[in-house]
């Protein structure tokens, strides 16, 4: 009888649930980005419902596992290894800011480029390199000394893991409690919140959809660690993440002959797919390339703030917000709050054309919500198509007097 | 005279719902707008941006890859 090899099965599951995640991202709109800017220029709260029964879901699968001995959370990158909270923080920001510059985040951006977006495809091209510089490349040394001056210490060291279960039982309650009580503090807090609102329940599409990609976080918790167990190669237990997994998946498409596949690289390759069968089968695949050099410059930038912000941060919308708030661990929600901050940060920049502008309408201050947009972000009259823009991109003055932020 | 076109083909989410709102903001109730755009999404998002802003899509269409819509600002 022949042996089945552990990271096969892995990887032939995590790319099964990448398909899944690839098509529902496409089919609902699932999209952290997308659920910042439906607020704020919408005031529309929906899509941040979606998001957030996703998170409460996968919560509760995850500590379920855990609990029931399937998974050893404390394994995982979230709880087994030293945390930084400036890591959290300044890579949070700098994702938050690089997605909406780069039209999405990290799981977007493949979505993206499974619907036709040639534009996203350089951004995978990007980021996933400045993931790779940030991980084990030029900007590691930066980033391990940046994690080195701010490391996220919990109780002098005293407890068994860097998550909110673990400083509850040193507190004093016991395991059953001190997991058992935030699990249904936050995932019925959040369920409550998102099933209260009758516009959310009418969605069909955001109900499902949160509901469904929440799904695939234990599932991916499941593939990776039981599917996964190998004895003599023990490998650490993971769910979906895109950061560093982007990156990984170039490394492995340059190194196929002696690379194993790894859950991440799947699963990459799974939502790539998944996306791309939804949008054919739908007739929604569209070839879109860059309007004009503004549109250039955006997304390589924010491709490049990506790939560094979310190794930085250990995670990104999904690898932290989702996977990493599912194991309770401390960095995660200091990560999350930082990317919702540079997202909402870098779309009042998109609107007002400026970091400071940003910051003052943020405040209260300067034009507020129903500032012009202006700067690079002015539309090019013929965009798109292949004559030069009429006003030749961020290089020309835009129409309502605005300067290039 | 206000401005009643818009061009974002080539932009993608958040920027022709930004765009489009600041055309809004420039122009009196009752005027047609038109905006033409390239971003899959917009379909969602116009529509969400019509319920929002009260206003009616009058029509839209798509072609070879570009959407069209006609937008009635309301009151």
């Amino acid at each position: 009888m022949a042996d089945i090899d552990p990271a096969g099965l892995v990887a032939a599951a995590s790319f099964t649930l990448g398909l899944v995640f690839g098509a529902t991202s496409w089919i609902s709109g699932f999209c952290a980005m997308g659920a910042l800017s439906d607020i704020l220029f919408l005031d529309d709260w929906r899509r941040l419902r979606s998001w957030l029964l996703a998170t409460a879901v996968a919560l509760i699968g995850t500590q379920g596992l855990d609990a029931a001995g399937l998974v050893d959370l404390g394994r995982s990158v979230y709880l087994g290894g030293p945390l930084s909270w400036g890591g959290a923080i300044l890579g949070g920001l700098m994702f938050g800011v690089g997605m909406t510059l780069a039209g999405g985040c990290g799981a977007k951006t493949v979505v993206r480029l499974g619907g036709g977006n040639l534009k996203s495809l350089v951004v995978l091209l990007v980021s996933g390199l400045f993931a790779m510089m940030t991980l084990k490349g030029l900007l590691a040394p930066l980033r391990q000394a940046w994690e080195r001056l701010t490391p996220l210490g919990v109780m002098g060291g005293s407890v068994a893991a860097p998550s909110l279960p673990a400083v509850l039982e040193e507190i004093g309650p016991p395991e059953v409690a001190a997991r058992g009580f935030p699990v249904a503090l936050i995932a019925g807090g959040l369920v409550w919140w998102c099933l209260k609102d009758a516009a959310f329940r009418r969605s069909a599409g955001y109900l499902f959809g949160g509901l469904i990609i929440g799904l695939l976080i234990p599932a991916g918790w499941t593939a990776s660690a039981i599917l996964g167990a190998d004895p003599f190669d023990p490998v650490p237990p993971t769910s979906f993440s895109f950061a560093a997994p982007i990156g990984g998946a170039l490394i492995y498409l340059m190194t196929f002959t002696g690379a194993s596949l790894s859950f991440g690289v799947a699963a990459v390759a799974g939502t790539l797919a998944g996306a791309f069968a939804a949008a054919a089968l739908r007739r929604e695949v569209r070839i879109e390339g860059f309007a004009d050099t503004g549109d250039l410059r955006r997304h390589l930038a924010g491709a490049a703030l990506m790939g560094t912000g979310g190794v930085l941060a250990l995670g990104c919308t999904v690898g932290q917000g989702l996977t990493g708030l599912s194991t309770l661990s401390l960095s995660a929600p200091l990560a999350l709050a930082a990317i919702a901050a540079g997202g909402v940060l870098g779309l009042k920049r998109l609107e007002t054309g400026g970091f400071v502008a940003a910051i003052n309408s943020l405040a209260g201050r300067g034009e507020g919500r129903s500032g012009g947009v202006g700067g690079c972000e002015a539309p090019p009259r013929n965009a798109g198509c292949e004559a030069p823009p009429r006003n030749g991109g961020c290089e020309a003055p835009p129409r309502n007097g605005g300067c290039c932020g | 005279m206000s401005e009643t076109k818009l061009d974002v083909t080539g932009l993608n989410c958040p920027l022709p719902i930004l765009h489009a709102r600041k055309l809004l903001q420039g122009v009196s109730a009752g005027t047609v707008v038109d905006i033409r755009a390239s971003d899959p999404a917009s379909v969602k998002d116009f529509n969400a941006f019509c319920r929002k802003t009260n206003s009616d899509l009058l029509e839209h269409t798509e072609e070879r890859g570009i959407f069209t819509f006609s937008i009635r600002k309301g009151k």
